[in-house]
């Protein structure tokens, strides 16, 4: 018997490790191929509206990789740098979200959850207050936005931390209250910062117009390094969906992966929220989209996630991008309108199908 | 041979002339430092409105307008052929209806880029980050940010001598200095009833101290009801209003927002008793007049002025 079942349980695995293997493969080259073909969308062509002129696929193509003709900087400096960031900045977002989603157990949770959004903009809209606009320096905005909401998450996880544990309830209560009374800070600065208003407007819809070189630089290892982390305590996450108690008990720290994740998961949208504003439903909705089509294994769900909220918010910038050119839309628009139906649609499927 | 050569120091001739005469005129205005060049074309510095210095080589020949003001500004100093691509916004003149559009709040990078642009003109409405990052391409930018009458006239001089066309520039602002001293003879006349006028440029919100309504209703011989308020634009209480009681009421029309009308102006609760309202003095003005800082705005003091003293035009 215990040959016999022993060999059924390993087909078992091999059949579920294989499906996994597959999925991923398949998630990274729908990734690989959005971003090649985003490279070819945008107001001038090859793919969009060509106004007021548009490029040919061969000269896109000599323009990629032979790095010649009038289009280098179009490609080259333009839209590869807007690609990447969104697909880092998506796949941060949603990598982020369901950690949180793991850690709250809470199906509403998402990145910003802890304040981060909420923190970052006020970081952003004082240092607009203070006339340290871009203008003075690049990176300024940035540096204020991501100080001010890694300080607003302290805060939150201070507010949430009960006898040095993390109370995920207490902390998802201070995430929403903190938040709530940065949001009237926002207003009240906006209010006295009219010049500086369309800028901030501009940051709280989320746009990637800010996408360089320097900047996908310095998100980059952030995000690797970040998604790395969560997707390496997959199995932990899933220990601790069963409760605290039972984390425990399978060996695992529970209070050690909750600061962790809270952590590794802050740090990368502070740094994504910083240069981009504020993109809202990738990190709620993506991590959803997968555990309704994988499953709730987190082993298979992080990357997953990551790898597909890369890929949404590719596609929602292209949409952004094309779909009123030549005005491009806030990204945030379009990951709203595109997510909130489609999420809707799965949601409903799932619910009516034989679970 | 000699003839070649007298043509040659003939040319010279003008050349230095043309430069001493182009620097005594950029030295006059002030504003801004003449930079010569004496092999190429000339080479001016400004220092925009937001204190920025951009050195420019040469008179660009293809300029990017990102707001309607820079546009208008453009198009009045006799550059508009030099304008290859308008903000979504700008509508005025109606020529500016065929340029490429480059987007508005967030710009279309690609479609700049493409018009090969040696310079954009912007204005504060448009966020400086994607500006810096068009900068870092190699293309300048220059910020036009005016608040009263006069700084337009600055914008607009700065504007002839980036475009070489200074004389036109200098002349415009003559004719549009003039038409201010005329209006401002009559309503600022020792004598003249100063009445208190409340402008809103969408429902319940005015224009404060420091802001260009403020400058326009001063101009027009009027008393600014919000200007002792602390904001450049405030928003504003019905108990403000009635208590300012204004004597002349008006409020703006066009592309931004139109729902506004002398009646719904009147149905507000409290308002019937104000005296604007009472004597029927509650006027329309256009929106694109009073908010683009461009030369249209001395046609935005005309108006305003014969509404606000009927008597004196």
């Amino acid at each position: 018997m215990g040959k016999k079942g022993a060999t059924s349980e390993w087909a078992q695995l091999s059949t579920l490790a294989r499906r996994r293997v597959l999925v991923l493969l398949g998630l990274i080259l729908l990734l690989a191929a959005s971003i090649f073909a985003a490279i070819f969308i945008g107001t001038l062509g090859p793919i969009g509206p060509g106004d007021p002129v548009r490029i040919s696929f061969a000269e896109a193509l000599r323009a990629l990789f032979q790095h010649s003709g009038d289009w280098v900087p179009i490609f080259w400096d333009v839209r590869i740098p807007r690609v990447l960031l969104a697909a880092l900045v998506g796949a941060a977002l949603a990598c982020a979200g369901t950690a949180m989603q793991a850690v709250f157990r809470n199906p509403l949770a998402d990145p910003y959850i802890i304040g981060v959004s909420s923190g970052a903009a006020v970081g952003a809209a004082s240092a607009g207050l203070l006339g340290l606009t871009a203008a003075v320096a690049t990176f300024l905005p940035p540096m204020f936005a991501f100080v001010s909401a890694l300080l607003t998450v302290f805060l939150v996880y201070f507010l949430g931390t009960v006898r040095r544990k993390v109370r995920v309830d207490t902390l998802l209560l201070s995430g929403v209250a903190v938040a709530a009374f940065l949001g009237a800070v926002v207003s009240f600065l906006i209010y006295f910062a009219k010049e500086q208003f369309h800028q901030l407007i501009f940051w709280l819809l989320g746009s990637l117009s800010l996408a360089s070189w320097d900047v996908v630089a310095v998100v980059l290892p952030v995000v690797v390094v970040g998604a790395l982390v969560v997707f390496l305590h997959g199995r932990d996450l899933n220990a601790l969906l069963l409760g605290e108690e039972t984390a425990h008990n399978l060996g695992i720290d529970p209070e050690h992966l909750k600061r962790l994740m809270l952590g590794v998961a802050a740090l990368m949208t502070a740094v994504a929220v910083a240069f981009t504003g504020i993109i809202g439903f990738v990190g709620l909705i993506v991590p959803h989209m997968m555990r309704l089509v994988l499953g709730a294994d987190h082993r298979l769900l992080v990357p997953a996630s990551t790898l597909f909220g890369a890929t949404f918010l590719i596609w929602s910038d292209a949409v952004a991008r094309t779909v009123v050119a030549p005005t491009v839309l806030p990204v945030g628009i379009i990951t709203a309108l595109c997510g909130g139906p489609f999420f809707i649609y799965l949601l409903r499927r799932s619910g009516s199908g034989g679970e | 041979m000699n003839s070649v050569g007298t043509k040659k120091a003939g040319i010279a001739v003008w050349v230095v002339l043309a430069l001493v005469a182009v620097s005594a005129i950029a030295f006059t205005s002030g504003y801004y430092l003449g930079k010569i060049n004496a092999e190429q074309s000339v080479g001016v510095t400004v220092i925009d409105d937001y204190g920025r210095t951009i050195e420019l080589k040469g008179t660009p020949a293809r300029i990017v307008s990102t707001a309607p003001t820079p546009t208008e500004i453009l198009f009045a100093v006799g550059a508009g052929d030099r304008v290859v691509g308008v903000d979504d916004y700008s509508d005025y003149p109606a020529e500016v209806a065929n340029l490429t559009k480059v987007g508005s709040v967030e710009l279309n990078v690609e479609v700049i880029l493409s018009l090969k642009p040696d310079l954009i003109i912007s204005s504060d409405l448009v966020p400086t980050a994607q500006l810096n990052q068009l900068e870092q391409r190699g293309i300048p930018y220059v910020i036009l940010a005016a608040r009263t009458i006069d700084d337009v006239f600055r914008d607009l001089k700065m504007v002839g001598v980036i475009t070489d066309h200074i004389l036109e520039a200098n002349d415009l602002v003559a004719q549009l200095q003039s038409r201010v001293d005329a209006i401002k003879e009559k309503t600022l006349a020792d004598g003249v009833s100063k009445p208190k006028v409340y402008l809103e440029f969408y429902p319940m919100w005015t224009y404060g101290p420091g802001s260009f309504g403020d400058d326009l209703m001063k101009l027009a011989g009027g008393t600014n009801i919000a200007g002792t308020t602390s904001e450049e634009y405030v928003p504003i209480t019905d108990e403000f209003v009635i208590a300012q009681n204004p004597d002349v009421i008006l409020y703006t029309v066009g592309s931004n927002y139109n729902g506004t009308t002398p009646d719904t102006i009147a149905a507000r609760p409290g308002w019937s008793g104000i005296s604007a309202i009472a004597d029927a003095k509650v006027y329309p003005i256009d929106d694109n007049l009073v908010s683009r800082y461009g030369p249209r705005i001395v046609d935005a003091l005309e108006q305003l002025a014969e509404i606000i003293h009927p008597e004196l035009f």
